[in-house]
């Protein structure tokens, strides 16, 4: 054996194995694209068969080394080609088993709009020949990626109960704001809440963001809230079940999460009064529970409550002493409105505050019984007043009658 | 004594007195401005319900400002009931106008007298022939005449006394609102809560009285229709003076005449 023929058998060698290797990835798939590489490729109703032979190799699919006919499985019995026009439906199942369960089970799989039925399929979200993995930037379920996704139908298309001006409140959101604005991929997106695959009608009582459920997605991330919330008044009740009890909605928005500390916020400093009062000034509510009303009423008549509704931020409102998340009874001596805990609570703004501070009553719904100096002071004010007035008015136009009647009859 | 002994030539119609002089003037300016915007500053608070006063403070910061002009107001107020303290100490003309302002039981009568004689209900029973004899046994009760007044007359008095009482509380219960921590270190909250009500509801009161009472007596009045000019000028002619404060126009020409007699003696 000369050397010649060793280089010629070793390129020969070289040759074979690449030229097997490349058979693996494209055999199938380069006589795909001899028709489907063609830009002008049209189906028998105009749609465009064109594939983007570059997309497809940097899509997951064709990084893993997945060809036509594994997808499109029905193109593994067709013999001649150009096949026929109209192919099956491609079953991402048959690999993704276990999306495929959940997405079955999700609003998305059930036509749950009686005329007109929408069904969402796996391409709808991820793409067909271009699917990516979702940590990639370029994905469409890549997170900071999802709410465009979402809203390709949600704002416009698919018209939810609520309208797409609820969807659209998710945009003015602190997590979309941390989402878009800073970067930050841990933010909630509509899957963080809503769920990806299994996603259900807000309304269902499986949803993540059904009352039974949504104290656990938002504690997913809030989990120290989720904690204190647990821990106070409110948390206790909802875990017994009480169906009128506060969650993390009630308070905070759906959609619209604000930061506290935006204007717009319900819980912002002058508003969180209004977002309380709405359980706390109902009299059905407070008969059914056994707890006060008329908190805003009574906040309102206060320097507190005046002030802040001015718009004054640094006034104290419900949460500056009640507390937000974990509110608990003026009986526990953890909270902050507990008697031993008054001076320290009101210390907070009023240094130096002693014990003098609960000397008195915050939220007098009845004068006359809570806090009788006051009311004594506020009856004799108003008995001096009316006397006053009156005494005035009676001078005047005694006066006023005087003039007319001299004019009269002296003329 | 009786006008008919005082010679129209000693105190002439239009012969000009010093009613307000400029202290006094400046004080009732100072007194105007300060109260002004005490009420436009504090009233929001009282009558907080109310749609108006919250367009007034709409803008950013507005209560912040609202506080400190409010206290602002307060202290150049102090700062001018101090001045008139003072000045009714010390000046011989403010200790004068201070004992003319003292009330009487003859302020008491004039204000019943004034008011049943503009009334006139008795008058008009007696020209309708009822109780003649009472009548005619005790004219008293007829109102015929007005009452004469000094130098100030029962509504000025009643102002004066008004706004001397009105300060005193507005100040006490005021500098306790100021000073939250110093108040409930004294007293207890449900004390604080008076010192409130009091001074919302003085407020109101004060400011009720200045609206209906004082702008009726020196702009609404007829007599003195759009406004009297005393509170610029400082100026009251001999004519105002005769008809409406009386005993000091006799006592002005009494001194005169007293005057007069003693220079005729020592010539």
């Amino acid at each position: 054996m000369n050397v010649r023929t060793l280089i010629r058998s070793g390129l020969l060698a070289i040759g074979l194995v690449i030229w097997i290797a490349s058979a693996g990835l494209a055999a199938g798939d380069d006589d795909c694209l001899t028709c489907h590489g063609d830009k002008d490729l049209k189906s028998g109703r105009g749609r465009s068969m064109f594939l983007d032979a570059e997309k497809f190799q940097a899509s997951v699919h064709g990084q893993a080394e997945i060809g036509c006919a594994d997808c499109h499985a029905d193109l593994k019995k067709v013999k001649d080609f150009p096949h026929a026009e109209k192919l099956k439906p491609v079953d991402c199942s048959a690999c993704h088993d276990q999306e495929a369960a959940q997405l079955k089970s999700s609003v998305h799989m059930q036509p749950h709009r009686v005329e007109n039925p929408i069904v969402v399929t796996c391409a709808d979200c991820h793409g067909a020949h271009d699917i990516r993995k979702k940590d990639d930037f370029e994905s469409s379920v890549f997170s900071i990626n999802i709410p465009d996704t979402c809203d390709r139908c949600h704002l416009e298309r698919v018209k939810i109960k609520n309208g797409g001006a609820f969807v659209r409140q998710y945009q003015q959101s602190v997590h979309y704001k941390a989402l878009q604005k800073a970067g930050l991929s841990l933010s909630a997106n509509c899957v963080t809440c809503h769920g990806g695959h299994e996603v259900k009608a807000a309304g269902d009582p499986l949803s993540r963001v059904s009352r039974k459920f949504i104290i656990k997605t938002c504690g997913r991330c809030h989990v120290g809230i989720e904690r204190d919330y647990l821990e106070g008044v409110h948390g206790k009740d909802y875990v017994r079940g009480v169906k009128d009890v506060p969650v993390c909605t009630d308070c905070h928005n759906e959609h619209g999460i604000l930061s506290p500390t935006d204007l717009s916020s319900r819980v912002y400093a002058t508003k969180i009064a209004a977002v309380c009062s709405r359980c706390h000034d109902d009299e059905r509510l407070g008969r059914q529970y056994g707890f006060l009303t008329s908190r805003l009423k009574t906040y309102s008549a206060s320097y507190h409550g005046t002030a802040s509704k001015f718009g004054e931020t640094r006034v104290a409102n419900c949460a500056s002493c009640h507390g937000f998340h974990d509110i608990r009874t003026s009986a526990d001596p953890k909270s902050p409105i507990n008697t031993a805990n008054l001076a320290r609570t009101c210390g907070q703004c009023h240094p130096g505050a002693g014990v003098n501070f609960a000397k008195g009553k915050i939220h007098v719904v009845s004068a006359k019984t809570e806090s009788q100096g006051s009311h004594v002071a506020k009856i004799i004010y108003i008995v001096i007043i009316g006397g006053l007035i009156s005494v005035f008015l009676l001078f005047i136009a005694a006066d006023l009658f005087h003039r007319i009647r001299t004019r009269w009859t002296k003329p | 004594m009786d006008e008919a002994v005082i010679p129209p030539s000693l105190i002439r119609d239009d012969e000009v007195f010093l009613r307000m002089n400029l202290a006094e003037r400046i004080q009732h300016i100072l007194l105007i401005v300060t109260f002004t915007t005490l009420i436009i500053t504090g009233l929001p608070l009282v009558l907080y319900e109310m749609k108006i006063f919250k367009a007034l403070f709409a803008f950013e910061k507005a209560f912040y400002i609202r506080g400190i002009l409010h206290r602002l107001a307060a202290g150049v107020m102090i700062a001018n009931i101090l001045w008139h303290v003072a000045y009714s100490i010390f000046t011989k003309r403010g200790r004068n106008n201070f004992m003319e302002l003292m009330p009487r039981f003859k302020d008491a009568k004039d204000a019943f007298q004034v008011f049943w004689h503009n009334i006139g209900l008795t008058g008009f029973i007696y020209k309708k022939g009822l109780f003649k004899a009472f009548f005619d046994k005790h004219p008293y009760w007829l109102f015929k005449e007005e009452p004469e007044f000094g130098r100030y007359n029962f509504i000025e008095k009643f102002e004066y006394l008004g706004v001397a009482w009105g300060s005193l509380v507005m100040i006490l219960s005021g500098f306790f609102m100021w000073n939250v921590e110093l108040s409930l270190r004294l007293f207890p909250l449900w004390v604080h809560d008076i010192f409130i009500i009091i001074h919302g509801y003085e407020a109101i009161l004060a400011f009720l009285t200045i609206i209906i009472w004082h702008m009726y007596n020196v702009h609404l009045n007829p007599e003195v229709f759009p406004m009297s000019k005393v509170w610029l000028n400082g100026k009251i002619t001999g004519h105002e003076l005769r008809t409406l404060h009386p005993l000091e126009y006799k006592k002005i020409a009494e001194e005169r005449m007293r005057a007069s007699a003693k220079t005729s003696e020592t010539k």
